[in-house]
């Protein structure tokens, strides 16, 4: 972040103070939040409460990030976050490269409709699903489980994927399939063998969408696992604040925590993620 | 002309000599068409066809857990209960009113950030990563820190307020001040997101128009208005409709800035069914809540459905 910051003071450098201004009003614009949390994991608790109030630490510490994991199972938070995410983001690949190939290599007769189907569904209100799923889920037994959250993660994302791996397919080539029949593939064999390989960037861009998708949700991890050992991070962090004190530098630590595996992922595959984003062309 | 005609003729393989192995493991078009579209089919079925259609089922009954009596057949009881419950108004209202300000609110910082991250910066990653981070970064997180933003005390916002010389606010104990906070939060969120879909719809407007528009001496205003505008309207209108619909939704921010506070004031629809369902317990009227946000959204779904058909932009 603060490399982030030195680019823009290097464009003023350069000359154009226009774009250093534009450069520093979008940056501070979108990393401040990040940074003031970054700011106070490293504060303690008396520090907090001075006033005026500090921006910068004045004496850095690391134990809100100790007392983070010892306070409550934060790592136990992380697990359940991971592992719903990549379950769900598992389950909405294989059901929307199978729909996306279809969509993309076949000539459907009702094709229009089904497209109009899939971008019905992305904007369809998850919150209509808390009750009749709080329900089934509590009739089956299912709540504080890792399956209530995958299935409505996997259909959250099913339309997002579905449409970034139609126009990725879409881009490979017809011939490289008939070839690879020609040599003796099934139509199987050469969506999995040549499609999905040359593919991959799409297919790992989807993933990430789906992923980050299931990491952010709250509202019905919040509803479904309210048992401490099956809470999802964004509902775990509401258990460090207690009933009148607040431990800021905790939570900000636990929040710190919290960023870094998908701020990480998007550092990673920026562009990727922004290609996805605009060929899905909509959740957000 | 499909692709396994090319190459094996319905005359080679007459169907009726085709065993069901070979039919399932090299099918033709259509049976691998319904092959590939079950599983999709299946998951919205289960996951969305049966839920709705329980949703409207339930609304219909007199079914709270609390009470320990079996589900009774209300009629329209839970919606004829609406009219007469203010919180159920107030939460519509405050909802509809975030949609009001937070979509034009968020379209415009997300134009203003798009125009900003379209000029060419040497280094293009510090640009796309300051619009990524707050996309990434949970509702509920974004919530979280925006309620300490503007804690009276120790808050950052009081704080720069306090600097520049003007007395500090308490933000929480105000509906009205509660409010703006909240939907200052939920622009800030949503404009970065907008501007990544707004600055990859400028990108793809060819640069000759503008040159064209320099020799023939319209001004950079006259540019904009005539060019940029009307050419990412299109994006514009898709952008907007699932913002609203988002909108609608709104839960995670206000839940943790001040969780419907003070009183129920800032509260939503969609923090009213959740109450309703999770706490009370009272599946029939949180059905019937439910079903009003169903009906809205379907609302915003088919005029954006009817928007892009009648532009050709699907496919």
């Amino acid at each position: 972040m603060s490399a982030a910051v030195a680019s823009a003071l290097g464009s003023a450098l350069s000359g154009k103070p226009l774009r250093a201004i534009a450069a520093l009003i979008l940056v501070v614009n979108g990393l401040f939040p990040a940074l003031w949390i970054l700011l106070t994991s490293f504060k303690t608790e008396a520090e907090l409460t001075q006033k005026p109030i500090t921006w910068l630490p004045h004496a850095a510490t690391l134990r809100n990030y100790i007392q983070a994991f010892s306070d409550q199972p934060l790592l136990t938070f992380l697990f359940n976050s991971f592992m719903v995410a990549l379950l769900s983001t598992a389950l909405t690949l294989m059901v929307s490269v199978l729909a996306a190939y279809a969509l993309a290599r076949l000539n459907l007769r009702f094709r229009g409709l089904i497209m109009s189907v899939i971008i019905a569904v992305s904007t369809f209100p998850l919150v209509t699903l808390l009750v009749p799923l709080f329900e089934t889920m509590r009739a089956l037994n299912l709540l504080n489980s890792w399956t209530a959250l995958v299935l409505p993660y996997t259909v959250l994302s099913l339309p997002v994927c579905t449409l970034v791996l139609t126009s990725f397919f879409e881009g490979i080539p017809r011939d490289l399939e008939n070839a690879a029949m020609i040599d003796g593939c099934t139509r199987f064999g050469a969506l999995f063998r040549v499609v999905v390989p040359l593919s991959a960037p799409g297919v790992f861009t989807a993933g990430i969408l789906a992923f980050v998708n299931a990491w952010d949700e709250f509202l019905l991890a919040l509803s479904f696992n309210s048992n401490p050992a099956l809470r999802t991070l964004p509902v775990g962090i509401q258990l460090y604040q207690g009933e009148f004190a607040f431990p800021w530098p905790v939570i900000s630590a636990a929040l710190v925590v919290g960023i870094v595996p998908v701020a990480a992922l998007i550092v990673m595959f920026q562009e990727r993620v922004v290609s996805g984003l605009t060929a899905g062309g909509i959740k957000g | 002309m499909t692709t396994t005609s090319t190459f094996k003729s319905e005359a080679d393989r007459p169907a009726a000599r085709r065993s069901w192995l070979s039919r399932w493991s090299d099918p033709d078009d259509t049976t691998l068409a319904v092959m590939l579209l079950t599983p999709a089919a299946i998951l919205l079925g289960v996951m969305i066809v049966y839920p709705v259609s329980r949703l409207i089922y339930t609304s219909f009954l007199d079914l709270s857990l609390t009470s320990g009596l079996p589900a009774r057949f209300a009629g329209l009881a839970n919606f004829r209960q609406m009219p007469d419950d203010p919180v159920f108004w107030q939460a519509t209202w405050n909802t509809v009113l975030i949609t009001l300000i937070t979509v034009p609110g968020s379209l415009l910082v997300g134009f203003a950030l798009a125009l900003l991250a379209n000029l060419p910066f040497h280094m293009k990653w510090p640009v796309r990563l300051s619009l990524l981070i707050p996309w990434a970064l949970p509702l509920s997180f974004a919530g979280l820190i925006f309620g300490w933003f503007f804690h009276s005390e120790y808050g950052v916002v009081n704080d720069v307020l306090n600097r520049i010389g003007l007395p500090g606010v308490i933000w929480f104990n105000s509906p009205r001040l509660a409010f703006a906070a909240i939907c200052l939060a939920i622009i800030w969120k949503a404009s970065s997101f907008m501007a990544m879909i707004i600055l990859a719809g400028l990108q793809t407007i060819p640069r000759s128009l503008y040159e064209a528009a320099d020799v023939d001496g319209a001004g950079r205003v006259r540019q904009f208005f005539e060019i940029t505008l009307p050419l990412l309207k299109p994006t514009i209108v898709v952008a907007l409709i699932f913002r609203t619909i988002t909108a609608l939704q709104t839960f995670d921010i206000p839940y943790m800035m001040t969780g419907g506070g003070p009183g129920t004031e800032t509260a939503t629809l969609a923090m009213y069914i959740h109450q309703n369902t999770v706490s009370f317990l009272d599946l029939g009227y949180g059905s019937a809540l439910a079903v009003v946000m169903f009906g809205l959204s379907m609302l915003v779904t088919a005029l954006y459905l009817r928007m892009i058909r009648g532009s050709g932009a699907a496919s």
